[in-house]
This record gives C-alpha cells, sequence and structure tokens, in this order.
C-alpha cells in the first residue's frame, strides 16, 4: 500500500492500530491531508445521502413479487409498501357494501339502530359499534363487539379494528367521529368465539397493515388513548 | 420448506439495498431496476449454490455485479452502432427525482455515473454498501492492493467533478 492508499485506508477505518496511529500523526502535522480528509469524508457524506434514499423507497411491486413468483394475491409486506394509497382500495368498499347488510343484520336487536351509518358519502360508526368504539379496551372485551387493534394512521388519528359475529372492520376518528374505513363479512362457519388476533380477516389484516403508521398500541397506551377521548 | 422460506424473506429483505447498488452501477433507473430484476431471477434459481451460514448479502451483491458486466459488455458492442446513452439521470419514475435531490445529490451522482466500470463498482462497495476492503477484494475476486488503488483513483476523479463548480 502506498502512501496515498494508506491515507484513504486510514480514512475508512481499515488500517491496523499500529499504521493508523503513524497515519494520524502525519495528518496531524500536515493541512493540507488534513484539508483532504475534510473534502473526502463529506464527498462520502454525499455519496450515502445520494444513493440512500433509493433504498429508503418502496421496492416496485414488480420487484417485490418477483422473489415470490407463488405468493398470494394479498402479500401483506407489499400493501405496508404502498401506504400512500390515497383512499380506500375499491375492493374495500365493495366488501363494506356486502358486508353491511350481513352486519346490520346480525348485530341488530329488532327496533335498535344500526351500529353504522351512511352521510356524505361515508360510512359511521354508530349506536353498540360507536359505543364498543368509544369505550372499550382490547383487554376488557364485553358485548357483541369485540376490539382488536388500535394504532395511529398516516394523519395521526387513532384508529381501532373491531369484530363482531359477522363482520370485522377498522375505524378511524374524524373530527370527532368513528369513520368505518372497511368492513368485512366473517367468512362463514367461523367459530363465534373470534379471535382478533389470530382469525383477523386477511382483507381487514391488510387494510390494517396499510393503514398503520407506526406500532400498535399496548394496553397502557389504549387506555391513555380513550382518557384523552380518543385524540 | 422452512429454509427455502428463509432464503426468500432474506432476499425479500434485501431488495432495497441491492436497487441500491443496481441505481450505483447502471446509468438510468429502467437499467437498474432490470438488474435488480435478473439478480432475483439468477439468485432464484442458484440458491442451491449459496450456503447457508455464509453472507447471503454477498453473495447477491456478487451475482448482480457480475450481471451488470455482462450487461455492460453486450451494451458496449451495441454501442459501436448506437448512439451513446445520455449521461446522468433519467426522468420518469427514477426515485432519484423523487427524493427532492439537492444540486449537490445530483452532481455528485452524475459525477459518479462518469467513472470507468471498475472504479465506480468498488466505490459503491464501500462508501454506498458500507462493504469492507477484504469483503469487496472476495466478492469481486480482485487483490485487496487492486482494490485499494481503484479506491483511490475513483475517489480522487469524484472529488475532482464535483470540485468543479
Amino acid at each position: 500500500m502506498n502512501d496515498n492508499e494508506k491515507f484513504f485506508a486510514w480514512l475508512d477505518g481499515e488500517l491496523g492500530p499500529a499504521e493508523a496511529a503513524e497515519m494520524e500523526a502525519k495528518i496531524a502535522a500536515d493541512p493540507q491531508l488534513q484539508r483532504l480528509a475534510e473534502q473526502h469524508r463529506a464527498l462520502g457524506a454525499q455519496l450515502k445521502g445520494a444513493f440512500d434514499p433509493i433504498a429508503d423507497a418502496p421496492v416496485p411491486q414488480h420487484l417485490a413479487a418477483a422473489v415470490r413468483p407463488s405468493a398470494e394475491v394479498i402479500d401483506f409486506a407489499a400493501a405496508k409498501r404502498a401506504r400512500s394509497m390515497p383512499s380506500l382500495p375499491q375492493w374495500a368498499a365493495m366488501a363494506a357494501t356486502l358486508a353491511l347488510g350481513i352486519f346490520v343484520g346480525t348485530m341488530v336487536p329488532q327496533r335498535a339502530v344500526s351500529p353504522v351509518e351512511a352521510q356524505g358519502g361515508k360510512l359511521y360508526a354508530a349506536a353498540s359499534l360507536d359505543q364498543a368504539l368509544d369505550t372499550q379496551l382490547a383487554s376488557a372485551p364485553a358485548g357483541s363487539v369485540r376490539i382488536g387493534l388500535t394504532f395511529r394512521d398516516q394523519a395521526g388519528e387513532i384508529c381501532r379494528s373491531f369484530a363482531a359475529e359477522s363482520a370485522s372492520g377498522l375505524a378511524c376518528r374524524k373530527d370527532g367521529r368513528w369513520q368505518v374505513k372497511g368492513l368485512f363479512a366473517a367468512p362463514e362457519g367461523q367459530s363465534s368465539d373470534y379471535r382478533m388476533a389470530a382469525g383477523m380477516d386477511p382483507n381487514l389484516a391488510a387494510l390494517v397493515d396499510s393503514t398503520m403508521a407506526g406500532e400498535p398500541f399496548g394496553a397502557v397506551e389504549e387506555k391513555e388513548a380513550k382518557a384523552r377521548g380518543w385524540k | 420448506m422452512d429454509q427455502s422460506s428463509s432464503f426468500e424473506e432474506q432476499l425479500t429483505a434485501l431488495l432495497p439495498r441491492l436497487r441500491r447498488f443496481a441505481h450505483a452501477l447502471s446509468r438510468n433507473s429502467a437499467d437498474a431496476d432490470d438488474l435488480t430484476q435478473a439478480t432475483i431471477e439468477r439468485a432464484l434459481r442458484s440458491r442451491d449454490q449459496w450456503r447457508p451460514g455464509t453472507r447471503l448479502d454477498s453473495w447477491a451483491y456478487r451475482i448482480m455485479r457480475n450481471l451488470w458486466i455482462d450487461l455492460a459488455r453486450s451494451r458496449s458492442r451495441k454501442s459501436v452502432h448506437e448512439a451513446p446513452e445520455e449521461e446522468g439521470l433519467s426522468v420518469g419514475e427514477d426515485p432519484r427525482e423523487a427524493m427532492d435531490a439537492s444540486v449537490d445529490l445530483k452532481r455528485v451522482m452524475a459525477a459518479m455515473s462518469r467513472l470507468p466500470d471498475e472504479q465506480r463498482e468498488v466505490l459503491a462497495l464501500i462508501l454506498v454498501e458500507g462493504f469492507g476492503y477484504r469483503e469487496v477484494s472476495e466478492m469481486l475476486g480482485l487483490p485487496m492492493g487492486t482494490v485499494s488503488s481503484r479506491l483511490v483513483r475513483g475517489r480522487t476523479a469524484l472529488l475532482a467533478m464535483v470540485g468543479e463548480a
């Protein structure tokens, strides 16, 4: 290794302790070398700064799919990467429409009000569902609706997934109300003792995955969020 | 079967880094993603040649680099008859466009793409991908001294280009 190569090896932390000490002494005595070291450190940082955003960017779908040629249609990781999708995907809206009938049909005792209501083209939680979302903690299930995950979405709003016997879904806090982002009919013959974690509907899981920013709330966070009125 | 799923998972986890390396090697974004795709396909086909317990990243980087050399060779044969590719950055879906890069970052990328291939790959592996000299020497099948001298020449040329303002 010539001196020039040694200088760069020192810069990259590739020299052994003795050689490194020698190079350091040399650089300390030479302002020109000091300046060169600075310039090359800055250059290295610039290179990282230029190329790192590529590694931070979402991997294009066709590349991710190339690794798993036989992958399922619903790819949770891909759904997560596609987080920035502008609105509720078409299929979720359709599923919500389909599920709504079953959901309303089985959850609502006679004369009771619907647990969801449409307003201005949006679906909001009402009655028993609204109440469950407002008051119920995942750790303390009660009534016909169970709460699954609580988390914040990209906009910083609190979202909660929920399940009833015939349907499950996701609602997010918008302007002081629970807006239903997706509603999915439960598959036929599912045990009534459904568990959110184990048995989450794959469509709902994909929706949760694409909506969630960060980690789901723990029991304490969930309790605090409730105390703050889900703000 | 557990083994095979872990191979795919590891490869998936590597994709962002492999893509970054592909962008450092290639001169435009479309070529970089083609190179990434070819690397994935080759890695899946030759998965039996990867020894579990050894580093999958070095192995996959080596595949990418060799494919890129083949590609570059066939391109240079073609380029005798074709107009040279436009230098620097492409437009469209280039992630480098989307990141709202400063002029400096664009300049360093453009300068990188003007380096000779053998210097560019060494700079990319050491300065961007963070491999050590020995790892790169093993990956490229080159003596340490060659890696080290290419690194010096590449860096010096890059600084000269970026310094021109």
